[in-house]
């Protein structure tokens, strides 16, 4: 099962280059959504499966995947958003670029799957390429700027976070006698008090790109509004993940123990980032870099949720990266058509178009309201874990998140209102969605309903293992 | 036996239909359907409160597990409903008085080209409202707390080309999220101590709690915050001003009768909390009865009649969180209850004014209509007879229960501002009715187009008009209702239905004349327009709501404006500059490292080579 989770996008995106031309949009698709066949599968055999292939056993590298409680939802979130990414892009697109999305499909879920840093690593510098060649889908000197930014910064984080991998080993091996590479072997290490310090740093500033936090977005703007929409959903839908899922699977279990004198700062860390995003959308003229700001802010949230160290805190991260994924995902998309529609993303040129295009407008308020954590919606579950998670120790940060939430309404309402409502304004040229976009935002829109309906859906699936793998268990951490 | 459920799923049913299908169904019909699916809620509603009274007074609790909502982190939080007295009350006038405001707004709103989105909207208010009164714990109260504001944010600006009225939406929707996650921080307080957010559990819980202590000051005060903004008490009032942007029906029924009751409910219901935040308590009678009165002072001047009937909400809705301030929960449903009659009767009545009108609202533009619309103006006099509180009719007795028990609970100051208000109440009502009714035409042009509304809107209004006389009469009925369920809650011992001494009855109830007599000597006989004293203080103050719109933009929206500003016109630009120094110097050390990059093959080849055999040399040596 986990092969095939990992075989059947890399197999696909080879196929993509035997199709003709015109059918590369429904090779990818039928390759994403075989993909998504064998996540429900997974999904309803209910175990956890995994592999462990002896790799390089000197160097205690395994080829080592696993699914569990917290990577479960993740996969499929990475199997919806690419299938929603696919039926949202034009079939123009050439080879290419569904052969890149498919790539980064097998890479995310590569990520997502491993349980040995090595193999980390690897699928973490995967994930750079096809995102640095979609970048430069648009021709012109912008796309490849943001692309060339998006891959120098990565790399440096990386290259941070590959200092972090050897120096775990090497410090394992001076403890044991024996090389280690495996997560759930070095979360029993005990770090050299000298070490740890920059070790910690080293893995935070990888994660911290990635996602991005605050101040190491410098590529974010550029990115998110470079890519063509589909690629940005997916940037801020899955991508965005990895950095808050490192901090989950590698950061708290290697450092779980040591995190106690420096929670404090973490917290503080994220809740500049909450602020400083939520405060940053609020003035934002381009429609995409609003979105771009408040999906940071919500990763400020989240890593909220995690370094609260306690379970509800971690759950509603978890969550809130799944509900996160599909309501980011679909909004950039319908902002995305709402740019090609129009053709600007200005806000001061945009505003009374509601008249015009009621389905756009329906979908783009919908997943705005899912945003901006209207109860009853995903976005608000999390949140609520989240909190519930704060107030056990950090009632302050609780505090200040739930005031960003007052800001996140007002920055959401200003972004729809001021683009679909209004005087009116006539008639655009394009037109408003056709049935090829609805397939797309129907599917998206009910999914997002019913992960907020229903959220035991998932935190009842991935609570347990989601514990054990962040080791957040009775008797270490907080318990909550 | 039905479950609890069961009236919930007509409203949701219309909402869905509506909105997928509403633009495919006939005009006309959209209205019909909307209102048939509210009646049949209603029925239903009826059977289950009958269910309710069938059983022993004590026995009247009646909860429901749907399935889980979130797990995983402690004990689970259902969806979970919850009938009992209370919420029974509730459940009645929101499908009832929510039924006739449908059959109106059929009229109200034939001639809208977006009659479908519109009753679209209503069900799902009457949906989201029910599932509010209707949760068993407090994540679902809050999810229906959320939902309503939608539909109000909906409702406010449903039409959406016009700059005030989206204004007023936004204005609506974040002010109630201020109060949202009051409640959000509260509940969570509250599961984090007592691993459950549901009545029955919490109530069990409280009552062996202290009285007083820090904890539950600031619970109360975290679910006060949004009973406040939903019920829009100072300072989270003002944009209930502004919602009067909405289609008249939409501020009868959501902006005066139901949702804006919602803290009124929330603070009753969980009173067991509220028993032991004293401090809070206190702190709540004092703010109702301020937006009481400081709601009263706006009404007198105002131009619009719609602004007129929001702030005389706003100081009505302050008359409840009095009566729940000093204890009398009974009195303060009470009001809710005649309220909800002669409010949606007033608003319904405007309404047929400003449907006469073609949409005018301006008082300044009225006058003399009373020839036209005899039953419209009856109707508007039996509602000002009802809020200004003179007997028989409603309002009277339950101004007079609030009140009366503040007097006996020792509460001087609230019970004299009370009073007060009554009689400003009685002042600026009647200016409305005299300026709109009788006097001078003051727009020839409009009145000699005003008509009596068609049969559709008459019928709900003397329906209402009925209800907002005889009202009163379900005085003792309602005390006997709920009397079992307030006592059983610690703390609830003056929650019934008390009389006052006879001379606060007669100084209310002759305050309220003196102001009605005034009104009629200076608009009624004197024909004093309506812009009468708005060009000088504290006229002029009054008129503009003293001001706070302003404060308010001036502390708290602008600040955050201009640092948003700052961040992105300064910080920002510093923070993407810093990384791209940092990314010069990466270009730096590539600079250095160009030389590998030498384009020859044969190095290439090398260091391929070199890179081959030492993997060869590792496997060697492994082996």
């Amino acid at each position: 099962m986990v092969w095939a989770l990992l075989l059947v996008p890399l197999g696909m995106s080879g196929v993509i280059w035997l199709l003709p031309r015109g059918a590369a949009k429904a090779g990818a698709l039928v390759g994403s959504l075989a993909t998504l066949a064998v996540w429900v599968a997974v999904l309803a055999a209910g175990g956890l499966p995994s592999l462990d292939w002896p790799w390089i056993g000197d160097w205690g590298i395994d080829f080592h995947l696993g699914v569990d409680g917290l990577s479960l939802f993740l996969l499929g979130l990475t199997a919806v958003l690419t299938a929603a990414a696919i039926l949202a892009s034009p079939a123009r697109r050439g080879r290419a670029y569904f052969f890149w999305i498919l790539f980064l499909e097998f890479a995310s879920i590569g990520l997502f799957l491993a349980l040995n840093l090595f193999v980390f690593y690897i699928f973490w510098e995967a994930v750079l390429v096809p995102i640095f060649f979609l970048l430069t889908t648009e021709p012109g000197p912008r796309g490849r700027a943001a692309a060339l930014k998006w891959l120098i910064m990565n790399l440096v984080g990386s290259l941070f976070m590959l200092v972090g991998i050897v120096a775990a080993a090497v410090y394992h091996a001076e403890a044991t006698g024996t090389y280690s590479f495996e997560i759930g072997v070095l979360a029993h290490t005990t770090w050299p008090v000298g070490a740890v310090g920059w070790m910690m740093a080293a893995f935070l500033i990888a994660f911290a790109i990635k996602a991005p936090l605050w101040p190491l977005h410098g590529w974010m703007p550029e990115a998110y509004g470079e890519a063509p929409a589909p690629v940005t959903a997916l940037l801020a839908g899955v991508l965005s993940k990895a950095g808050v899922y490192g901090l989950l699977r590698v950061f708290l279990p290697l450092f779980g123990p040591a995190l106690g004198p420096i929670r404090t700062l973490l917290l503080t860390w994220a809740v500049v980032d909450l602020v400083y995003g939520a405060l940053m959308a609020l003035r934002q003229r381009d429609v995409k870099m609003v979105a771009a700001y408040a999906s940071m802010s919500h990763l400020g949230m989240i890593a909220l949720g995690i370094f609260s160290l306690t379970q509800a805190g971690v759950l509603g991260a978890t969550f809130q990266m799944v509900a996160h994924g599909v309501m980011m995902g679909g909004l950039f998309v319908i902002l995305g058509w709402l740019e090609e529609t129009l053709g600007t993303r200005d806000l001061s040129q945009l505003g009374g178009y509601n008249r015009h295009l009621p389905r756009l407008s329906a979908y783009f308020l919908f997943f705005a309201l899912a945003v901006l954590g209207l109860p009853g919606l995903p976005g608000f579950v999390g949140e609520y874990l989240i909190l519930q998670g704060l107030v056990t120790n950090a009632v302050g940060y609780a505090v200040v998140a739930v005031i960003v939430l007052v800001v996140a309404a007002w920055y959401m309402l200003r972004l729809f209102q001021g683009a679909m409502q209004g005087p009116p304004k006539p008639p655009p040229t394009g037109s408003d969605l056709r049935s090829w976009q609805l397939a797309f935002a129907l599917p998206l829109a009910l999914l997002v309903l019913l992960l907020g309906v229903w959220p035991a859906s998932i935190t009842s699936r991935a609570a347990p293992t989601l514990y054990q793998a962040v080791g957040l268990v009775a008797g270490r951490g907080g318990v909550h | 036996m039905q479950s609890i459920s069961a009236v919930l799923w007509p409203p949701l049913l219309g909402a869905v239909s509506i909105a997928a299908l509403g633009g495919y169904l006939p005009k006309r019909w959209v209205g019909v359907w909307a209102s048939l699916l509210i009646l049949v809620s209603f029925a239903l509603g009826v059977g289950e409160v009958g269910h309710l009274a069938s059983l022993a007074p004590a026995a009247r609790a009646w909860s429901e597990t749907l399935f889980p909502f979130v797990t995983g982190f402690g004990p689970a939080v259902p969806w979970q409903l919850f009938l009992d007295p209370l919420s029974g009350v509730w459940l009645l006038v929101i499908t009832g008085v929510g039924f006739l405001i449908h059959v109106y707004s059929i009229g109200y709103m034939g001639e809208d080209p977006g009659e479908a989105r519109y009753f679209a909207f209503l069900n799902f208010f009457i949906f989201a409202m029910l599932l509010l009164v209707l949760a068993g714990n407090l994540v679902v109260l809050l999810i229906g707390w959320a939902l309503v504001g939608l539909a109000s944010y909906f409702l406010i600006g449903f039409w959406y080309e016009r700059p005030s009225a989206v204004a007023a939406a936004k204005k609506a929707f974040v002010m109630n999220t201020l109060g949202d996650v009051g409640i959000l921080l509260g509940l969570v307080l509250l599961y984090l101590r007592y691993h459950t957010v549901s009545y029955p559990g919490l109530f069990a819980a409280f009552s062996h709690a202290p009285v007083g202590s820090p904890f539950f000051e600031w619970t109360a005060f975290l679910l006060y915050v949004g009973a406040m903004a939903k019920s829009a008490q100072f300072p989270l009032h003002m944009w209930l001003a502004d919602a009067m942007e909405g289609p008249t029906p939409v501020s009868a029924l959501i902006h005066a009768a139901t949702m804006v009751t919602a803290g009124v409910y929330l603070m009753v219901r969980i009173y067991p909390l509220l028993h032991l935040a004293p401090a809070i308590q206190g702190l709540i009678g004092d703010i109702g009865a301020f937006t009481a009165i400081f709601a009263a002072s706006i009404a007198f001047f105002q131009q619009d009649i719609k602004k007129v009937l929001a702030y005389s909400t706003l100081s009505q809705l302050g008359y409840m969180f009095l009566g729940v301030g000093v204890g009398a929960l009974a009195a303060g449903v009470f009001h809710f209850l005649t309220h909800a009659f002669f409010k949606a009767l007033l608003f319904l009545a405007a309404g047929s004014v400003i449907h006469a009108l073609g949409g005018e609202q301006d008082l300044g533009r009225m006058g003399g209509l009373g020839s036209k619309l005899p039953w419209t103006m009856a109707a508007f006099l039996v509602g000002c007879l009802a809020i200004a509180g003179i007997p028989p009719f409603s309002g009277y007795f339950s101004k007079e229960a609030i009140l009366g028990q503040a007097f006996n609970q020792g509460h001087w100051v609230l019970w004299g501002v009370g009073v007060l208000t009554a009689g400003m109440t009685a002042f600026y009502m009647f200016r409305a009715f005299f300026l709109t009714f009788t006097g001078p035409v003051r727009d020839a042009h409009l009145h000699a187009h005003a008509h009596e509304a068609p049969g559709v809107m008459t019928v709900p209004v003397v329906l209402l008009a009925v209800l907002a006389i005889l009202g009163g009469a379900l005085a003792e009925p309602l005390d006997r209702w709920l009397g079992p369920t307030f006592a059983a809650w610690p703390g609830a011992s003056s929650a019934g239905l008390q009389e006052g001494p006879l001379f606060t009855t007669v100084l209310t109830v002759g305050l309220a004349v003196v102001g009605a007599v005034v009104a009629w000597r200076l608009y009624g006989v004197r024909h004093l327009e309506a812009k009468a004293g708005i060009d000088r203080a504290p006229g002029r103050w009054m008129l503009a709501a003293w001001g706070m719109d302003t404060a308010w933009s001036w502390a708290v929206v602008e600040p955050l404006k201009a640092t948003g500003e700052y961040l992105r016109a300064v910080v920002e630009p510093a923070v993407l500059g810093a990384v791209g120094r940092l990314g010069q110097g990466v270009l730096g050390w590539a600079e250095d490292l160009r030389p590998l990059e030498s384009g020859y093959v044969r190095r290439y080849g090398l260091s391929i080579l070199v890179g081959v055999g030492a993997l060869l040399a590792y496997y060697l040596i492994r082996v």
